[in-house]
């Protein structure tokens, strides 16, 4: 595996996400759910989509692996994912039974969903789950596969590999679920990861160990990640850069260290206002002082 | 065997002793829930969900109750709200006119009327409503469980209490679906205190609600604790909303608290290992701040340490 170097500014970004419109048909005619966002991503870069229920931000990264189902469709724009090993695709025009957007799925693009539960079968072996994504996108035997699979197991911290292979979902806690989704989301060794609000359903301990192993998985892989949160604070220390999103638009874009401390956005400030730390400060400075009950 | 490596597995602490409260709303003392150990019962074995919890809530205040899944807060709570009956320990509750009452020996007859003092705001605002009666119905209902209101003064009742918790009275023949999230757990509050109760537990009241909607909630709910001198039990895993919220706060671990102390102590002087450890998973929205990503370790070598 080489090493991920920093990609030079002059390199063409892993993914530009360009006009994407999605819109919803219901019986009161075409709701947007997503007008006119434009996007990149560098190699090697984290990219977090953040906003509220609604902004579109999930739905976003479901057109990308063209996942957004009926009665939702993607209506306009352009989806550039400029890989190294199957050159530039425009995911937004490829044809639903293409093999490339079968190369795509899971290949050079894969996701971690937010509940690791609904995101692995309960009727087959944790191993066999992962196995079945290298046997689909690579001409590897049986035994190959579980070999990749063990290793790559080991790779997500579990340290007794050969028997989680053997374990079915429910015989792992909730942290290892994830661990599980994550190897399967990686043994394909994709080149742009779509991570859903992974650690959002996980203990605040738990998160912290997910989330440094995406960190350091990204890092050993070289791979992107696009990021889907509702918590400014993973925002902050998982992100290179921050898109903020409400209504289907793009309301803030920028390096996370300038969006956070200085938001230009109304919407963006009021967010981070929202923030119980940041309005507690605020009531800290309108009334110094505050009583506390006990001692 | 389920494989639980990356989890929590209990790890011997002292309980703290209380904090000495005068007239505490409630006591806790030494409250224990052991569960039968599933496939295991047959034999006698049994899960310490609950093992030896102790504590006082004082009037007026909001003391935070906080810890991972399995840490058993829920099952404290369920214990004190009697949706289960304790194995061993005393709930000693001080009923509005200064009687006190053990809640773990109540029968469920005795229960009924103290259960009015004692009030629980859901963590889920769409199943804690139930979506074929209507608000009037819903946030009424309590009134006429106890008998206390009929008729006029029942509608009267409830529409005070729903402008009081900034919904509109005019609404209150439409049905839950009608309502946003935030909305619904304001009608999920206005069932809560239409009856003046003394105690209210909020069990992850804010949880599933996104941030500026969590943040006009948690301003209601301090209004109406003003207002009507409510004690809350804040029961959370979201650190940063106890930290803001509560004045005192307890930390649990697999059935035990571990450290009980102000809020603005456990924040900024943790003692105990596995508070300070627990702040350092927070990802702090300041980047700044760096956050600890291999608790995993730390955790094991806190298990394996001698008590």
């Amino acid at each position: 595996m080489n090493g991920f170097a920093p990609s030079p500014q002059n390199s063409p970004p892993l993914l530009v996400v360009d006009d994407l419109q999605v819109s919803f048909d219901t019986a009161d005619g075409a709701v947007p759910a997503v007008q006119g966002v434009s996007f990149s991503i560098q190699r090697g870069r984290t990219l977090a989509l953040v906003g509220e229920s609604g902004s579109g931000k999930s739905v976003t990264a479901y057109s990308i692996l063209r996942l957004v189902q009926p009665p939702g469709r993607v209506t306009g724009g352009r989806i550039w994912l400029h890989s190294r090993r199957e050159g530039d695709i425009d995911i937004a025009q490829l044809d639903e039974k293409s093999g490339l957007l079968f190369k795509v799925r899971g290949g050079l693009v894969s996701m971690i969903f937010q509940e690791p539960m609904t995101a692995l079968s309960p009727v087959h072996r944790v191993g066999d789950q992962v196995a079945e994504s290298i046997l689909v996108h690579q001409d590897v035997s049986a035994e190959a596969a579980r070999r990749l699979t063990i290793e790559m197991l080991k790779k997500v911290g579990i340290a007794n590999a050969a028997r989680c292979f053997e374990q079915y979902p429910h015989e792992l806690s909730g942290g290892m679920r994830q661990r599980v989704v994550i190897a399967m989301a990686l043994v394909c060794r994709p080149e742009l990861l779509i991570a859903d609000e992974p650690t959002s359903a996980l203990d605040v301990t738990i998160q912290a160990q997910i989330l440094g192993l995406i960190k350091s998985l990204q890092r050993e892989l070289g791979c992107s990640v696009l990021l889907i949160t509702h918590d400014f604070g993973v925002v902050a220390q998982m992100a290179d850069d921050v898109v903020v999103m409400r209504r289907g638009r793009i309301v803030e874009h920028g390096p996370v260290r300038e969006v956070l401390k200085s938001p230009r956005h109304a919407y963006t400030r009021a967010l981070l206002d929202a923030l119980p730390s940041r309005r507690a400060a605020a009531r800290r400075d309108r009334s110094p002082g505050q009583a506390v009950v006990g001692k | 065997m389920p494989d639980h490596s990356d989890r929590l597995v209990p790890f011997p602490s002292p309980a703290p002793p209380p904090a000495a409260i005068a007239n505490p709303v409630l006591a806790v003392r030494g409250l224990r829930k052991y569960f039968p150990a599933g496939r295991r019962a047959a034999t006698g074995e049994v899960v310490k969900a609950v093992d030896g919890v102790s504590f006082d809530l004082a009037p007026g205040e909001s003391f935070g109750l906080v810890g991972e899944s399995g840490s058993g807060k829920t099952t404290v709570v369920r214990s004190i709200l009697r949706a289960h009956a304790p194995t061993a320990g005393e709930m000693l509750f001080r009923l509005p006119g200064g009687r006190v009452v053990d809640l773990a020996r109540l029968s469920d007859r005795e229960l009924k009327p103290v259960r009015q003092h004692l009030q629980m705001v859901f963590q889920d605002p769409f199943s804690s409503l139930n979506p074929r009666m209507t608000v009037r119905d819903i946030v009424g209902e309590p009134l006429v469980i106890h008998g206390l209101a009929r008729g006029a003064e029942l509608d009267d009742r409830v529409a005070d209490v729903l402008r009081r918790v900034g919904l509109e009275p005019g609404h209150r023949m439409r049905y839950p679906h009608a309502f946003s999230g935030g909305q619904r757990q304001r009608i999920g509050i206005a069932r809560a205190i239409i009856m003046r109760p003394s105690l209210v537990v909020c069990d992850e009241a804010t949880s599933a609600l996104d941030v500026s909607v969590q943040a006009q909630v948690l301003d209601l709910l301090q209004e109406l604790q003003r207002e009507f001198q409510l004690t809350y039990l804040f029961v959370a895993h979201n650190l940063d909303v106890v930290r803001n919220f509560c004045d005192r706060v307890a930390v649990m671990r697999a059935g035990r608290i571990v450290e009980v102390a102000p809020t603005a102590r456990i924040f900024t002087r943790p003692e105990h290992p596995y508070t300070r450890l627990l702040l350092a998973s927070v990802p702090s929205p300041n980047p700044d701040v760096a956050m600890n990503f291999n608790v995993g370790e730390e955790l094991a070598k806190l298990d394996s340490a001698p008590a």
